[in-house]
């Protein structure tokens, strides 16, 4: 008696779509989360083959691949070796990783802040202008600026000495710090997150009541006490949050630091930890991974201290039916100066990659050739087999392809479980199982790229069927890009009133038809850009993969094998494919259904 | 001595006009409604006003003092025009407190902390929030925090205060209690005070003379009781009063000067005015206010009409009576409870001097009486 009730019970819960979607997702993205969590930890505590030689020599052990052994942390973080051993492997790459992503984190959030301010409070020119192609660094591949900065600056004072733009065309050779190390790697990566600290503070502000910056001038409060007293504690709660999310994908980041950190001799976390992989030194490299996800979690922590309880922001999302535009002193001066900041960000660099792409010797224009993009026969003259043009290249299109798949694959799985959870999560709005599924979604998002695919090349060492696998990138790439999906899905079912399914439910539409009919429509533009975000991210991503996939699968990875093995013309060539892929679908989407790269952030 | 002067004042949102060449006087210490439907324009209006919008063209001045002037180019930002604002949704800053809300304006004048201290309290006082002054904003019912709000737009002694629709998000019983509040705070800082509502008794009740707008149009801007009783169009007398005003579709020809001659209802009556009037003989349509037409038993009265009750709605102190005569529906309202059976038999008069007469533009001819 007693059981069947029980039974029952449990078949009412689950007669309900909204709880089989929770239930589902907790589970799965447990599954997705803890084991290869687990799958981290204990592989930190294991040696890897050259682990084993290293301690083995140095102590007098005689550990196996494999074996258990504290010795990976002891080596790596506390000096077991020696003291020079930990810094120059551990510490100093920690120390610079916090560095950079501290002055890139300010420089995204002082740049992204001011246009969003311009954009959404004055009355500066170009305003469409500047507000789309704003968001170009961050559609293209966060190396893009890398590769240009490079491709500007290089000179044959430094490095491999490869002459750059600015010294063919000025003589002029920067010194070293300038090309290669944290400067550029601060200022490139500062400059791509700027537009998603823009998206987000531009949402803020969008939405934040135009009438309570009104009070305080009628206070006569000035322009800077309004911005210092009420503009800026009001949106101090995005901007920590912004802060701490551009922080974490700095720290995350490989692309920028392989291009213009590496050659420098300037490591961080991820280069290291790639570099202590391809080593074999997998113990190691697992024990950074492992600090890699506690800074992470350390920082969502943070962020939920920070932001107080009290002060409670809610009433921030009144509408602003008027905005007032502040009159900007010197407004040509200033918009002209915007458009040519952004010209220089956003359309110069594919002049650029075109430009070298074109380059028979590299930096040297009178040598423009279209080989590299047509050539029937194999081009010689590097170290490495390089193939055809990159337009006749069966490996690059085959690559390109894979991208593509990949990515769409992905898309797909990533847009339409957002827009599950967020159906799930409001339709239980305040439930702890929704708390915890909103929680669970975006905790990816706090696990850098690089430490990822590491986690999941844990898994696929003791799960052999998913080694090198397809299933293995979607797998990755659909928890990682899950967060904003889940979130912008979450907040867009948020904004439709519960009346409007149940409406459907009375006239008898089943689940499906409520969804695909109703809801769905209803939310367009922002559910497919819960599509296309990911979309985006997956093509020109690099650090998620790279430790997974080989150089000829994907498009990308690809592109870092060419320019580590100096072929710059086709990595350039390779690069300006991607970009132009990227916008065209980025373009081709938002005029075809509104959905837009700022939507599926949370912007609006 | 903070008189306030619209000049053709325009504003225009691309293509469309919001306000249309308004021209305005404001005396000092008048308390201005600003009335009309919502989309009006009444909002953009007062923000013109205040310096939070830039007219398109026109002039506007503040106690002698060009604030704004597109011939002359001038421009006076809202913080240097003296003004209080009260917004429509509170706009309090919900990172400080009750007491940080109401102190900001005054340190923004630098005023001495205990100055400060001081008239915070006594802002706190009048508006009987004491005990709030350390919540935040979130921790306060809406008409807490409406006092807030009025706190601080009083706390630097503004010369003239701006309030746009800030009763329209209080329950009716709250939204009493403040109309009356604000009519006696207007009284006691004998400020000028300028009222945005889309609520025509609240205009009524409170301006010493009501804007009435329409499309960004000026129709009309008298005192209440002018605007109630010699509305200048069709529009003004339908928006103004309630029940609303009834409007007789009529034949007339003119007699005389001052006189006419009126079919409506099926009955033909004799118009007098008191002054002699213009109107072309044909299609006009007669405004009565619900209160000029009394219902009396039958035959107690000369000059009755009869037609019979299609409902009625008691309220309690007055009840609306709705009569149908002919194809036409009229309200009639009569003080006390009373109650009319469906379809039976209503014997009323049109007793007044006030009744309007609409040319077919809808202009307002005159008024005056009729008789049978
Ligand atoms: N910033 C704006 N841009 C374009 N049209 C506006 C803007 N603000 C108001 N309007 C339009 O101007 C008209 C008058 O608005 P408003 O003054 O707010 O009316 P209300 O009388 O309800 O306060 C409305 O039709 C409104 O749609
Ligand atoms: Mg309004």
């Amino acid at each position: 008696m007693e059981k069947n009730k029980f039974f029952n019970r449990v078949l009412a819960y689950f007669t309900k779509p909204s709880n089989v979607i929770v239930v589902a997702f907790l589970i799965i993205l447990l599954a997705c989360i803890v084991y290869p969590l687990y799958s981290v930890l204990s592989l930190s505590l294991t040696v890897g083959q050259m682990d084993s030689l290293m301690y083995n020599s140095l102590f007098g052990l005689h550990l196996k691949k494999g074996s258990f052994s504290l010795l990976n942390i002891s080596m790596l973080m506390f000096g077991k070796y020696s003291a020079e051993y930990s810094a120059s492997f551990f510490w100093s790459p920690l120390w610079n990783s916090i560095r950079m992503s501290v002055y890139a984190s300010a420089i995204a959030v002082l740049i992204g802040g001011v246009v969003a301010w311009l954009i959404t409070r004055t009355d500066i020119r170009y305003k469409k202008f500047i507000s789309s192609v704003f968001v170009f660094p961050y559609i293209m591949p966060s190396w893009t600026l890398a590769l240009v900065w490079k491709n500007v600056f290089a000179n044959s004072q430094v490095g491999t000495g490869v002459t750059g733009m600015l010294e063919s065309l000025t003589g002029i050779c920067v010194p070293s710090w300038f090309v290669y190390g944290i400067f550029p790697c601060s200022i490139v990566m500062g400059i791509h997150y700027a537009p998603f600290a823009y998206i987000l503070i531009g949402g803020i502000l969008r939405n934040m009541d135009a009438n309570l910056e009104e009070a305080a001038t009628i206070l006569k409060a000035d322009r800077w006490r309004i911005i210092r007293k009420v503009t800026l504690p009001i949106v101090m709660p995005a901007l920590i949050s912004t802060v701490l999310l551009v922080f974490s994908s700095t720290m995350a980041s490989y692309a920028v630091p392989v291009f213009v950190g590496s050659p420098g001799n300037f490591y961080v976390m991820s280069t290291m930890l790639r570099a202590l992989y391809s080593g074999s030194y997998s113990g190691q490299s697992y024990v950074m991974t492992l600090v890699l996800v506690l800074i992470g979690i350390g920082m969502l922590t943070l962020n939920q201290a920070l932001i107080g309880k009290r002060k409670s922001f809610t009433t921030v999302t009144g509408k602003s039916g008027q905005v007032s535009y502040v009159k900007l002193k010197g407004n040509k001066l200033v918009s002209v100066i915007m458009v040519v900041v952004l010209f220089f960000m956003a359309i110069f660099p594919i002049f650029s990659f075109a430009l070298e792409s074109l380059c028979e010797v590299q930096g040297d224009y009178s040598t423009l050739t279209l080989k590299f993009w047509l050539s029937k026969e194999d081009i010689g003259g590097f170290q490495v087999a390089v193939g055809k043009g990159i337009l006749l290249n069966s490996v690059v299109w085959k690559a390109m392809l894979g991208s593509i798949l990949l990515s769409l694959v992905v898309a797909l799985v990533v847009g339409t479980s957002g827009f599950l959870i967020g159906y799930g999560v409001s339709k239980k709005r305040g439930s702890r199982m929704a708390t915890l599924l909103s929680n669970v979604a975006f905790f990816p998002y706090l696990i850098p790229s690089m430490a990822f695919g590491s986690i999941f090349l844990a898994v696929s060492t003791k799960l052999l069927f998913l080694r090198g696998t397809f299933l293995l990138l979607v797998i990755v790439a659909s928890v990682k890009y899950l967060p904003f999906a889940s979130r912008s899905g979450t907040s867009a079912m948020m904004q439709l009133s519960g009346e409007i399914e149940e409406a459907a439910i009375i006239v008898g539409a089943p689940w499906i038809t409520r969804m695909t009919k109703i809801l769905f429509p209803i939310q367009k533009s922002s559910f497919i850009s819960g599509y296309l975000l990911p979309f985006v991210s997956c093509i020109r991503e690099l650090s998620l993969f790279v430790l997974l996939a080989s150089s000829g699968t994907l498009i990308t990875t690809l592109l870092s094998y060419f320019d580590e093995r100096n072929v710059v013309q086709m990595s350039n060539g390779i690069n300006l494919l991607i970009i132009m892929v990227v916008l065209l679908v980025n373009f081709t989407t938002n005029k075809l259904t509104g959905a837009s790269i700022d939507k599926g952030i949370g912007g609006n | 001595m903070p008189e306030i002067v619209l000049k053709n004042v325009t504003k225009k949102w691309g293509g469309f006009t919001a306000v249309e060449n308004l021209n305005l006087e404001i005396e000092d210490g008048a308390f201005i409604t600003l009335l009309g439907p919502s989309g009006c324009g009444k909002t953009t209006t007062l923000r013109m006003i205040a310096g939070l919008e830039t007219p398109t063209s026109g002039e506007i001045t503040i106690g002698g003092t060009v604030v704004f002037s597109s011939q002359k180019g001038i421009n006076i930002s809202a913080a240097k025009r003296d003004i209080g604002f009260l917004f429509q949704n509170y706009a309090l800053w919900p990172h400080m407190t009750v007491y940080q809300n109401i102190a900001f304006g005054l340190e923004t004048l630098k005023w001495k902390k205990p100055d400060i201290e001081k008239r915070v309290a006594q802002m706190l006082e009048t508006l009987q929030i004491t005990q709030f002054a350390q919540r935040y904003p979130s921790e306060l019912s809406g008409g807490q925090q409406q006092r807030v709000a009025i706190a601080r737009t009083l706390a630097p002694s503004p010369k003239v205060l701006f309030m746009d629709e800030p009763l329209s998000n209080l329950d009716a019983k709250l939204r009493g209690e403040m109309r009356t509040e604000l009519k006696r705070l207007h009284a006691d800082t004998g400020s000028t005070f300028v009222y945005v509502t889309h609520d025509q008794l609240e205009a009524m009740t409170m301006a010493t003379k009501i804007c009435l707008m329409k499309e960004g149009v000026l129709q009309q801007y008298d005192p209440p009781l002018t605007v109630y009783n010699h509305p200048s169009n069709r529009f003004v007398a339908d928006f103004v009063g309630n029940p609303t005003m009834n409007f007789i579709p009529a034949k007339a020809v003119k007699l005389s000067d001052n006189t006419a001659r009126l079919e409506m209802l099926g009955e033909k009556f004799t118009f007098t005015s008191e002054n002699s009037f213009m109107l072309k003989d044909g299609d006009i349509s007669v405004g009565i206010r619900p209160e000029h037409l009394p219902i009396s038993p039958k035959g107690s009265v000369p000059g009755q009409l009869t037609g019979t009750a299609y409902s009625t709605l008691p309220a309690g102190m007055e009840t609306t009576v709705k009569i149908k005569i002919g194809g036409t529906i009229l309200s009639s309202v009569m003080f006390g409870s009373l109650d009319y059976k469906v379809d039976s038999e209503i014997c009323f008069t049109v007793q007044s001097d006030r009744i309007l007469i609409f040319d077919v533009d809808g202009r307002c001819a005159t008024s005056g009486t009729v008789t049978k």
